[in-house]
C-alpha cells in the first residue's frame, strides 16, 4: 500500500464517518417528524376507514356516563388531514345525530328537527365527541415534532417501554392542543403514551394507548385511556371496535349531505 | 380557564354550603397535590389503568329506529275573568329510517298526541287525539352522489334558529303544538307530499323538489285543513303547486352559502339565501334572508287585492359559547312584509281583522310585526351534571311584549324529567300579551325505549 493510497483511503474513511456523524446530528430534527408519521399511520388507516368508538366515564372510580360514536373517516386530497361524519349511537335520546367535522368548519345535525347548526369548536369541546374525534387526527401534519429525550416510560399495560420522547408544537391555530408530550415505542414506532398541553402550557389530559390488537393488517391500539389534567380521579376509558375501510365520498363531507347520511351507505 | 375546568362542574360557579365547600377544598388540595407531585401522578396514571382493566366489554348497535314516550302535567294561570286550567298530555314518537340494500331507504316519522284539558275546581274536561304522519318516504340512491326521493317529507331550509324566513315549508305545517321552543315546532310538523331529486358534488349540491297540491286546502287560510284525529291532512300539508331549486357551493374553507328559488302556483317567485361563518373559536355568525313581490300579511289576511310588492324578511345572529358550558344565541328578526308599529296599533282596536291577522300569521310560523329579537341561553351540566337549563326569551321591539320561557332538564340513562315555565307579558292586543295564557308550567317526562 503506497503512502498516497493510505492518504485516500484516510480521506474516504473521514468523508464516511463525516457523513455518518452528520446524519446522526441531522437525525433527531428529521426522525422525530418521521416518527410522528410513522405513529400516525398505526393509529389511522392509509385511506377512508369507519369504526365505532365507546367512551365510558369515570368520576372517582365511579361510571357516569357512557356514549358510543360511530366515527367514519376521510382524509382531504389538499392537506391530508382527516375530515370527520360522526354519528351518535348512544344514549339513546342522542341517536342518529350526526357532527361533521372539516377542520374547525362544525356542523351539528338533528334528524327529529332536521336542523343543521354551525357550531364553534368551543361549543364541540364541551362534548364527548371532542375526545372521539381527536382520535383520527394525523398529528405529524399539525405539529412540528422535535425530540426530546430517549427515556424508559411506563406504558398502558404497566410495561416498561424504551421510548422516544417527542415535543409536538401546533402548526397553526386551529388545532385543539398548543402542545403535546408524545411518548413513542423505540422498537415498532407504537404510541405509547402522551400528555395534551393548552396553549398556557397547562396539562388537559393524559392518554395512554393500550390493548394493541391486529386490526386491517397493522397492531393498532383499541383503547385508550384519558386522564384529565386538573382532576386526575375523571377517567374516560375509549375503545375502539369495528375499524374497516369505507368509502366515504368526498361530496358527503357537507352540511347538505347530513340529512340524507345514513351509515349503511358507508360500506 | 382550561378545557378540563371548563368540563368539570365543580369548578363551575354556584353557591356552596358548608360541606360543598369542605368537599371542594379537599378536591382542590387533591389536585394540587397530584399535580405538585410525580409519584402522586404516577399513582393516580396506575389507579385510571386498573379501572379501565376492570371495564366490562360492551357492544351497542346501531339502530334504524328510535321511540319514546312523553308524558306531561301543566297549570296555566289565564287572564283575569278566565280561570285557570289543567293540561296534560301523552305522546308516543316513532321514527323508522331503515335501509333495505344499498340503493333503497325507507324513512317514517310519526306522532300520536292525547291532550286533556281539565277546568278548574272539576268544572269540566275537554280532551282530543291527534296523529302526525312526520314523514313517509323512499329514498333511492341512484349513484353515490344521485339521490331521488318520494313521499312525504319534512323539507326544511334555513340556518337561523327561531325565525327561519327561507323555510318555505313551514306554512300549515303545525298540527299539534306541544311546545314553543323552535326546535320543537320543527320537530312536530307535516312533511309535504313531494318528489325530489338532490345531486352532489365536492362542496356542493344543487336540488330540485316538486311538491303537488293535494286536497282542497288553500295556502291563504286552514279552512281546507283535515283536522280528524288521524287525518293524513295532506290539504294542509300541500294546499297548492310548489317546486324549489336549492343550490350549496363552498366558496372558501368555512363559507358555503346556500342560494334557495322557491315558487307557489299563484305568487311569484322567492329567493332565499342562507349562510354562516366561524368568527372566532367561540364565535359563529348566520344570516337568513328572503325576499318576493307578495302583497302585504295585512292585505292576504283581509283576503283584498292589494298591490304587490317586493318584501325582504331577515334573520341574523350569532351564538357565543362561554368556557363554563354556556352558550348564547342572540337573533334579529325583520319581517318587511308584517305591520309596522302604526299599523299594529291600529289593527289591535279591530277585533276580528285582528284575529285573522294573527291566525295568518300563526299559521305560517311568520312575525306578525316588523322587528323582534330572540335570545337563548343554554347552559349544559350546568350546576350539577346531566342537568340542563335553558331560557329563552322573545322580544317583539315594536309593541315591546315579552315571551319567557324557562327549561330546566335532567338526563337519565334512558329518561329526561323536565320542568318548563312560561311567562308572557304586554298589553292587550300584542303579540304575546294577547294570548289567554300569562303564566304556565309544565312537569315532563321523556322515556326511550
Amino acid at each position: 500500500m503506497t503512502t498516497r493510497s493510505f492518504t485516500m483511503k484516510r480521506q474516504a474513511l473521514a468523508l464516511l464517518l463525516a457523513a455518518v456523524m452528520q446524519n446522526s446530528l441531522a437525525a433527531p430534527a428529521t426522525t422525530a417528524q418521521d416518527l410522528l408519521a410513522a405513529s400516525d399511520a398505526i393509529r389511522n388507516p392509509d385511506r377512508s376507514f369507519g369504526l365505532n368508538n365507546t367512551l365510558i366515564e369515570y368520576r372517582d372510580g365511579k361510571q357516569i356516563d357512557s356514549s358510543t360514536l360511530a366515527i367514519y373517516a376521510r382524509a382531504d386530497s389538499k392537506t391530508g388531514q382527516f375530515r370527520n361524519l360522526i354519528r351518535f349511537v348512544s344514549p339513546q335520546r342522542d341517536a342518529g345525530k350526526l357532527l361533521l367535522k372539516n377542520g374547525n368548519d362544525l356542523w351539528f345535525f338533528d334528524p327529529s328537527s332536521k336542523a343543521s347548526v354551525r357550531i364553534s369548536p368551543q361549543q364541540r369541546l364541551l362534548g364527548q365527541a371532542a375526545n372521539g374525534d381527536v382520535m383520527t387526527v394525523n398529528l405529524a401534519l399539525d405539529y412540528h415534532a422535535s425530540l426530546l429525550a430517549e427515556e424508559e416510560v411506563q406504558d398502558g399495560e404497566r410495561q416498561k417501554r424504551a421510548s422516544y420522547l417527542l415535543n409536538l408544537k401546533a402548526k397553526h391555530g386551529e388545532v385543539t392542543y398548543e402542545r403535546i408530550e408524545y411518548w413513542i415505542d423505540r422498537s415498532n414506532s407504537r404510541p405509547i403514551k402522551a400528555k395534551f398541553y393548552s396553549s398556557s402550557d397547562r396539562l388537559l389530559k393524559t392518554a395512554y394507548y393500550r390493548q394493541f390488537k391486529s386490526q386491517l393488517g397493522v397492531e393498532r391500539p383499541t383503547e385508550t385511556v384519558i386522564i384529565d389534567g386538573l382532576d386526575p380521579k375523571w377517567i374516560t376509558v375509549m375503545r375502539t371496535s369495528d375499524l374497516a375501510y369505507r368509502d366515504v365520498p368526498e361530496s358527503w363531507l357537507q352540511r347538505d349531505y347530513l340529512p340524507r347520511f345514513n351509515p349503511e351507505q358507508a360500506k | 380557564m382550561t378545557a378540563a375546568a371548563r368540563r368539570s362542574p365543580k369548578m363551575m360557579p354556584r353557591s356552596p354550603g358548608v360541606t360543598q365547600l369542605g368537599t371542594r377544598l379537599g378536591t382542590g388540595l387533591a389536585m394540587l397535590a397530584a399535580l405538585l407531585s410525580p409519584a402522586a401522578a404516577q399513582a393516580d396514571d396506575l389507579d385510571a389503568l386498573s379501572l379501565a382493566d376492570q371495564t366490562p366489554q360492551t357492544e351497542v348497535e346501531q339502530q334504524s329506529w328510535q321511540f319514546f314516550t312523553e308524558g306531561m302535567l301543566g297549570y296555566v294561570n289565564r287572564k283575569e275573568g278566565q280561570s285557570d286550567i289543567h293540561p296534560s298530555r301523552i305522546s308516543l314518537d316513532l321514527s323508522v329510517d331503515y335501509r333495505f340494500n344499498a340503493q333503497w331507504r325507507g324513512v317514517l316519522a310519526n306522532r300520536f298526541d292525547l291532550n286533556r284539558v281539565d277546568l278548574k275546581d272539576g268544572q269540566g274536561s275537554q280532551h282530543e287525539q291527534i296523529n302526525t304522519l312526520k314523514e313517509a318516504y323512499l329514498s333511492w340512491q341512484i349513484q353515490p352522489d344521485w339521490l331521488l326521493d318520494a313521499g312525504r317529507i319534512n323539507q326544511r331550509n334555513g340556518m337561523a334558529y327561531a325565525y327561519n324566513p327561507s323555510d318555505f315549508f313551514k306554512a300549515g305545517a303545525l298540527r299539534s303544538v306541544v311546545s314553543i321552543a323552535p326546535a320543537s315546532l320543527r320537530e312536530n310538523r307535516l312533511g309535504s307530499a313531494m318528489l325530489r331529486t338532490q345531486y352532489l358534488w365536492e362542496g356542493g349540491s344543487l336540488s330540485a323538489l316538486y311538491a303537488p297540491r293535494v286536497g282542497n286546502g288553500t295556502s291563504n287560510d286552514a279552512q281546507g285543513a283535515d283536522t280528524g284525529s288521524f287525518a293524513l291532512d295532506f290539504a294542509s300539508s300541500n294546499p297548492a303547486d310548489r317546486w324549489q331549486l336549492a343550490w350549496s357551493q363552498r366558496w372558501f374553507d368555512g363559507f358555503s352559502p346556500q342560494l334557495i328559488l322557491f315558487k307557489e302556483a299563484g305568487s311569484a317567485p322567492r329567493l332565499g339565501l342562507n349562510a354562516s361563518w366561524l368568527a372566532s373559536d367561540a364565535l359563529s355568525l348566520h344570516a337568513e334572508y328572503s325576499g318576493a313581490r307578495s302583497r302585504s300579511l295585512a292585505q292576504r289576511a283581509r283576503q283584498i287585492d292589494g298591490e304587490e310588492r317586493f318584501y325582504s324578511r331577515l334573520s341574523s345572529g350569532a351564538t357565543y359559547t362561554f368556557p363554563v358550558n354556556l352558550s348564547l344565541t342572540l337573533e334579529y328578526q325583520y319581517n318587511q312584509a308584517a305591520l309596522d308599529k302604526a299599523g299594529w296599533q291600529a289593527l289591535g282596536q279591530q277585533g276580528a281583522a285582528y284575529g285573522r291577522y294573527r291566525s295568518l300569521a300563526t299559521r305560517e310560523q311568520d312575525n306578525p310585526t316588523r322587528h323582534n329579537l330572540f335570545m337563548l341561553a343554554s347552559w349544559n351540566n350546568a350546576l350539577m351534571r346531566n342537568l340542563d337549563l335553558s331560557l329563552m326569551l322573545r322580544r317583539d321591539l315594536v309593541d315591546h311584549s315579552t315571551l319567557h320561557w324557562l327549561e330546566a332538564r335532567y338526563h337519565f340513562k334512558r329518561a329526561d324529567l323536565a320542568l318548563q315555565w312560561q311567562s308572557q307579558q304586554g298589553s292587550a292586543t300584542s303579540q304575546y300579551g294577547a294570548a289567554a295564557e300569562r303564566n304556565s308550567l309544565q312537569a315532563l317526562i321523556k322515556y326511550y325505549f
